[in-house]
């Protein structure tokens, strides 16, 4: 399993419709790493969320990968996160931080 | 990135006090390492799995660009808990903050790879110029 951790502000269309994103997250788990995403989703709530000090709107999403990735192939797999989210939530590229981390030494 | 995480028991902080802590939080990281303020996400908790609380009332926990020295680290932690104790009405010896580094070549922001320390001002340049372009 692969380690994922995504937080989200309540209300918002990431919120909505979880459970197409965590579908479309074990997709890509299964063919980055080859093996399912173990998800924790974690709702920041309504007023509890800021970027910029200002009331947020952001996403975060961090994978952990089991195996060190060479740079090209990170951002590769970063770009195809950011687009999954894109595309399913109709939140702009500036609304989504993704992060894939190298296994914990 | 940076993001912080805030979590504290549920009651110790208002709505105005945690609007107030984002925005210290925001300030004290861009002092302290040069960030831009667009980067700075502050996230708060009332009673949530993380950061634990432990036996504490507050706990704060930064991800934050591998890169700043430990003085450095060690200054935002002090500014931010003096900041939170000043805002929450806690006592500081009741708030606690750690700092973790995530080397900025894993993180991807507004669709690119993020900066280096001391590479913001060419990024959001960079980045203004690719979104102009877009739209």
């Amino acid at each position: 399993m692969i380690p994922c951790t995504c937080f989200i502000q309540e209300g918002q269309r990431a919120d909505q419709i979880q459970e197409t994103l965590k579908e479309k997250l074990d997709a890509f788990s299964q063919r980055a790493f080859n093996a399912p995403a173990q998800q924790m989703w974690i709702t920041v709530s309504g007023g509890n969320g800021f970027t910029e000090a200002k009331p947020s709107t952001s996403s975060i999403v961090s994978f952990q990968s089991d195996v060190p990735l060479e740079q090209d192939k990170r951002a590769d797999l970063l770009r195809e996160l950011c687009s999954i989210w894109t595309a399913e939530t109709d939140c702009s590229l500036d609304e989504i931080v993704a992060t894939i981390n190298d296994p914990r030494a | 990135m940076p993001l912080y995480l805030c979590n504290a028991r549920p009651g110790t902080l208002s709505a105005d006090a945690k609007a107030g802590i984002a925005d210290d939080i925001t300030r004290i990281h861009c002092e302290v390492t040069g960030a831009p303020p667009t980067f700075v996400h502050a996230f708060h908790f009332d009673g949530g799995m993380a950061p634990d609380i432990g036996d504490k009332s507050i706990a704060l926990h930064g991800n934050i660009r591998a890169g700043r020295t430990d003085d450095q680290k060690q200054d935002i932690m002090d500014q931010i808990c003096d900041a939170v104790a000043h805002r929450s009405g806690v006592t500081r010896d009741q708030i606690s903050m750690t700092i973790g580094d995530v080397p900025a070549s894993w993180a991807m922001e507004g669709g690119d790879i993020m900066p280096e320390p001391g590479e913001e001002a060419a990024w959001l340049e960079a980045h203004a110029a690719k979104t102009a372009q877009a739209g």
